[in-house]
């Protein structure tokens, strides 16, 4: 396919309910960045990207009937998804302990910064940040740690976050206060960890 | 906001700044294989058939549950007053005795 021409979407769908094999290689093409985008913010630990990703197409194409058009295909697709990702998640019963000698230094320092809150300028190096970020949600339960990666890191709206999971609105904020709550108890027994 | 509020809210924002620089192009062979194997089961046409005769045949065993219900309601009404209760005076004695 020709990378200057727009992508039709509605005649690829309409191709694909009707069996084309052609088609539904192209729509797996065009959504594969949008759904590995979703799949590697999530990952569950243990399952591979292109396994996962996988199992997202196939539900998308089994479920390719349920499809009105309410709102965008990639929207749609973005749910189930999401949805995917979390169900893995939810059946990782165990989550990894987390251990002050796992991180690297530069996280390690980050985390004490944030704990006593010393440090007023914000930590510059954005990878070791980010890889704490997801260390310390990783001990959260699924919910939780995806609420707070779409409002915290993602910056979604309520509204966004409510599209995406299915959740309405309100249930959306009183995990969002719950989350945070269990962020808060986590961060204090950390600081008893670092004291002992 | 508390300071480890403050200190999250530090963290994320630093994270944010980090770019996933893989490459986010599908593997090679990968949209190939997907669009057979979901092309090949035809679990689109399947599904929905079954979906349509299940829905169908639970209506129908529901319309005629009512029907027969309706036809026989006089009969059973009958039957439950002439019977005068589920355990007669028999059923009890011997319990009774029993225990």
């Amino acid at each position: 396919m020709p990378d200057d021409e727009p992508f039709d979407l509605a005649g690829c769908l309409a191709r694909v309910r009707e069996r084309d094999q052609a088609a539904a290689r192209d729509l797996v093409e065009h959504l594969y960045p949008l759904v590995i985008r979703i799949v590697r913010a999530r990952l569950p630990r243990r399952v591979p990207e292109e396994d996962l990703a996988q199992e997202i197409f196939m539900k998308m194409f089994s479920r390719l009937e349920q499809y009105q058009g309410n709102v965008p295909f990639p929207h749609w697709v973005s749910r189930i998804a999401v949805t995917t990702c979390i169900d893995h998640l939810r059946a990782q019963q165990r989550r990894p302990e987390f251990r002050w000698a796992d991180l690297s230094e530069n996280e390690a320092t980050m985390l004490d910064a944030v704990l006593t809150n010393e440090n007023e300028a914000a930590p510059d190096d954005a990878l070791a940040a980010h890889e704490l970020v997801h260390k310390l949600l990783g001990q959260l339960k699924p919910d939780d740690r995806l609420v707070l990666q779409l409002l915290d890191l993602e910056q979604k709206t309520i509204a966004e976050i409510s599209a995406l999971t299915g959740w309405n609105q309100s249930l959306v904020k009183v995990r969002a206060f719950r989350a945070r709550r269990k962020l808060q108890k986590m961060f204090e027994e950390l600081r008893r960890k670092e004291r002992s | 906001m508390n300071p480890n509020e403050n200190g999250w809210q530090k963290l994320t924002a630093a994270a944010r700044r980090w770019r996933d620089e893989r490459d986010a192009e599908a593997p090679y062979g990968f949209a190939v294989r997907v669009a057979a194997l979901a092309m090949s089961e035809d679990p689109v046409f399947a599904r929905s058939l079954f979906e349509r005769f299940s829905w169908r045949a639970l209506g129908l065993a529901a319309l005629l549950a009512l029907v027969s219900l309706a036809a026989d309601y006089s009969a059973l009404a009958q039957s439950a007053s002439d019977d005068g209760g589920f355990f007669d005076e028999t059923t009890v004695t011997s319990v009774f005795e029993i225990s």
